[in-house]
């Protein structure tokens, strides 16, 4: 067998190409930090004298040498080498694999054909540096701090600031200011309030005989003056007109059952932080409910049933569901607390939610058909809100809606025929042909495309539509309306 | 015989094969390399290609240029198992008594061509499986060994697939190497017509026998591999399965199942026997590099997104393979930094 010993000659040098190399790399690198500091170093000439001088080259050397000596002490593994050498002279992996397989205890006889014929082909070879210079980062940066440092060397000492620290208490002079000062600022909160744009404008002209002119105790230069000579500032509400005119608030405060209730901020209930709780549990990223916060949620549900509501049994449950392991269980509870909390805070609103006018009406109007009351025209049957003109929105658990009481029986054995007339118009006379053809009837055109608005609208704000599409739908709408 | 000698025996004989093959194929020298490849390293080869490009001339030409017995199958719809492996028919001897004799079957050859293999039933095609993996069938019973070497060359058609059972994985998977035959370019076209067209015909020399293949396939055995050679490959292989931590993105997004450990063997078995045919005695990097394609093609699955994107197997075992080497390199090769 062939001696390997050649191989072992091309693997050593090859690693001591490396270390060379790797010197290099990290010579610069030091050799960067440390002009660095050498820089720093001469910034302080002043204060470092002559020793500024000294220390600064040496810092640049020593951190050369440092970084020098740490790339030399890096091993490099034989293995490494003999690849790098197999690359760098087109061997094909002859060398790693001989160096391997060298003292193999599974050598087979090929082995000693190959390792002779890696010999053969390593002392053919013309030695060569065969690993490429990697200049580091640092490296390419290295001129900018020497640079730095053999201006500073060169340039005159910098001198520090030598101030002392300001004496921030305050004199008696600036205390009597301050004085005065705090009086004016008192003065300034105490200034009446703004206009109030609700105001009407009689209010301010019954107001006049008691504004009196401002700024006699203000002097030339006085720039305070501006805030003192407003008209707002001697404005008082006129409390006597509100009284004489019976404001349409002081009917309203006859009413207490009507009034909306103001004193509860009803985005911040029990029910609507919990329900806040469970929709941010349910909506993470992960598809897996973390246990311990479902857990959390849960004996906070149960702990607000106790004070008073019907919720805790479900909360328990849904507890107990947990500790099974049974999430979907635990979820399904934690649901139905939620509905009965939602009921309990729709039953606690009592209708003294704020409510627009209309609704106002309708919910009247609606209280006195479930009274059975007279004097509720065909005009008043109205549907709520969500109902009736749009397909699956009645009360009808047909999917095909019922068929109008004016129709009676195959609500499809009716053709719309007919003509529409010109200019904007609520709604559309429409002519019936077969069996309903002497029964005219009118579609709510202005209604039905109202609420479809409402919805286009709805959906533009949830961002269920994409953006490009806004004005596109919205000149879609504005289209029909213009009908 | 010293080692020099034996691996020079083996680089000539594989040139004097190679050289008859090419006496009647024109072009597709990587197609018959392989094959060679894939014959000496002791797997069986799938040839895919439209018709007329010569796949079964080729396979037949190569069992001319071999002393080896030689059969051909037309896989159809119609053919049994019993029409590959054999069957125990009913014999009567001299003094009249009636007993079973087991009739061989096609698969009782040194070389197996099944052509257009995706025809036949899946229960046809398995009949080829344990002959292909255990060099053995199984008839009534009774274990019958194929005669070595035994070699299994099929051919399928990948574009009259109507009437057609794909091979199930488990059957792909023990080709050693899949080969797309390519259409072949003009001057080899007309090279074609020429060899074809003419009164006199070519003939075939018989340069090896079944003893000397044996041989060789100890020979290959032996090259050795270095363990960074070996790690390459293995890391080759894990990258094509989209649950191991460091594949790449590619395999991630297009791949259901990666390759199987026998994809490994077929690396490094044929990395050892092109190393050897190039008269070197070591496997090398490059020689894993170039077998990946064949190798692995058809042991990649590719995922519902992979098919519908239409992603080509070469190109993602091209992918894979320099993913494996950005990955065995980090490390190892960087480490001047």
């Amino acid at each position: 067998m062939a001696h390997p010993q050649a191989i072992e000659v091309l693997v050593r040098r090859v690693a001591r190409q490396v270390g060379v190399r790797r010197a290099e790399h990290w010579g610069l690198r030091g050799a960067f930090w440390g002009a660095l500091l050498a820089a720093a170093v001469l910034a302080f000439k002043a204060v470092l004298g002559l020793a500024a001088l000294v220390l600064a080259p040496a810092l640049v050397l020593l951190g050369a040498l440092a970084g020098a000596a740490y790339g030399l002490a890096r091993r490099v593994a034989p293995r490494d080498a003999a690849r790098l050498a197999d690359r760098a002279f087109g061997l094909a992996d002859r060398v790693a694999t001989a160096l391997e397989w060298a003292d193999h205890p599974d050598r087979t006889p090929l082995v000693d054909a190959l390792v002779a014929d890696t010999v053969a082909r390593v002392l053919a070879l013309e030695p060569r540096q065969i690993v490429r210079r990697v200049i580091p980062l640092e490296g390419r940066w290295l001129p900018a701090p020497l640079l730095a440092g053999l201006v500073l060397a060169l340039a005159p000492a910098i001198h520090l600031p030598t101030g002392t620290i300001l004496d921030f208490t305050p004199s008696a002079e600036q205390e009597q200011h301050e004085d005065r000062a705090s009086t004016e600022m008192t003065a300034e909160r105490s200034r009446p309030l703004p206009r109030d744009p609700l105001k009407r404008p009689s209010f301010e002209e019954r107001d006049f005989a008691q504004r009196t002119g401002t700024g006699s105790g203000s002097t030339a230069g006085d720039l305070s003056a501006i805030f003192k000579d407003t008209a707002l500032s001697n404005q008082r509400p006129d409390f006597n007109s509100f009284l004489k005119k019976g404001d349409e608030r002081l009917r309203l405060l006859e009413q207490v059952d009507r009034l909306p209730d103001l004193q509860s901020d009803f985005t911040t209930t029990q029910y609507k932080m919990v329900f806040r709780k469970s929709k941010s549990l349910m909506s993470g990223l992960s598809p897996d409910i973390s246990p311990q916060k479902l857990r959390e949620l849960l004996d906070e549900m149960e702990r607000l049933g106790r004070k008073g509501g019907n919720w805790s049994s479900d909360a328990s449950e849904g507890m107990d569901a947990l500790e099974g392991g049974q999430t979907d269980r635990a979820l399904e509870a934690m649901q139905r607390a939620l509905d009965k909390m939602r009921a309990m805070e729709e039953a606690g609103r009592s209708g003294k939610s704020l409510r627009g006018g209309r609704e106002n009406e309708r919910g009247a109007r609606g209280r006195e058909r479930a009274r059975g009351g007279e004097g509720v025209g065909p005009e008043d049957q109205d549907f709520g809100e969500g109902e009736g003109l749009l397909p699956g929105k009645g009360r009808s658990t047909m999917p095909k809606g019922d068929p109008t009481a004016r129709v009676r029986g195959n609500p499809y054995d009716v053709g719309v025929e007919g003509e529409s007339r010109r200019g904007r118009k609520d709604g559309y006379d429409t002519n019936l042909t077969g069996r309903a053809g002497s029964m005219p009837s009118r579609l709510m055109y202005l209604g039905v495309v109202g609420q479809y608005r409402k919805m286009m609208e709805d959906a533009i704000t949830r961002e269920q539509v994409p953006r490009d599409y806004h004005d596109q739908i919205r000149n879609y709408f504005q289209a029909l309306d213009e009908r | 015989m010293s080692q020099d000698a034996r691996v020079e025996t083996f680089v000539t004989a594989f040139e004097a094969l190679r050289a008859e093959v090419e006496k009647v194929i024109v072009g597709h020298r990587e197609i018959i390399t392989h094959v060679l490849t894939s014959m000496f390293a002791g797997g069986h080869v799938l040839l895919e290609g439209v018709p007329g490009l010569g796949k079964t001339l080729l396979i037949k030409t190569l069992a001319e240029g071999l002393e080896l017995s030689f059969s051909r199958v037309q896989f159809t719809p119609d053919l049994m198992p019993a029409d590959i492996i054999g069957t125990n028919i009913i014999v009567e001897d001299g003094d009249g008594r009636k007993h079973f004799q087991f009739q061989q079957g096609p698969i009782f050859a040194h070389i197996l061509l099944s052509d257009e293999i995706n025809r036949a039933t899946p229960k046809t095609q398995s009949a080829l499986l344990e002959g292909m993996q255990e060099g053995a069938v199984t008839v009534g019973g009774v274990s019958r060994p194929l005669p070595a070497p035994f070699f299994v060359l099929a051919t399928q058609n990948p574009i009259e697939m109507e009437g057609t059972y794909p091979l199930p994985e488990a059957q792909l998977d023990r080709f050693l190497f899949k080969l797309r035959v390519r259409y072949p370019a003009i001057d080899e076209l007309n090279a074609i017509i020429d060899r074809t067209t003419r009164s006199q015909q070519v003939t075939v020399s018989r340069v090896m026998s079944g003893p000397t293949v044996l041989s060789f396939r100890e020979l290959i055995r032996e090259v050795p591999i270095a363990s960074h050679v070996r790690d390459f490959a293995s890391t080759i292989v894990m990258a094509t399965h989209p649950s191991w931590a460091s594949s790449p993105e590619v395999t991630r997004r297009f791949v259901r199942y990666g390759a199987s450990p026998r994809g490994a063997q077929a690396l490094v078995l044929g990395g050892k026997v092109r190393a050897l045919a190039e008269g070197r005695y070591n496997v090398s990097v490059e020689d894993i590099k170039a077998l990946a394609t064949p190798a692995l093609r058809h042991r990649v699955i590719l995922n519902f997104e992979g098919e519908a994107e239409g992603v080509d197997a070469d190109t993602l075992v091209g992918q894979v393979v320099e993913a494996a080497e950005a990955i065995t390199a980090s490390g190892k090769e960087v480490f001047l930094r």
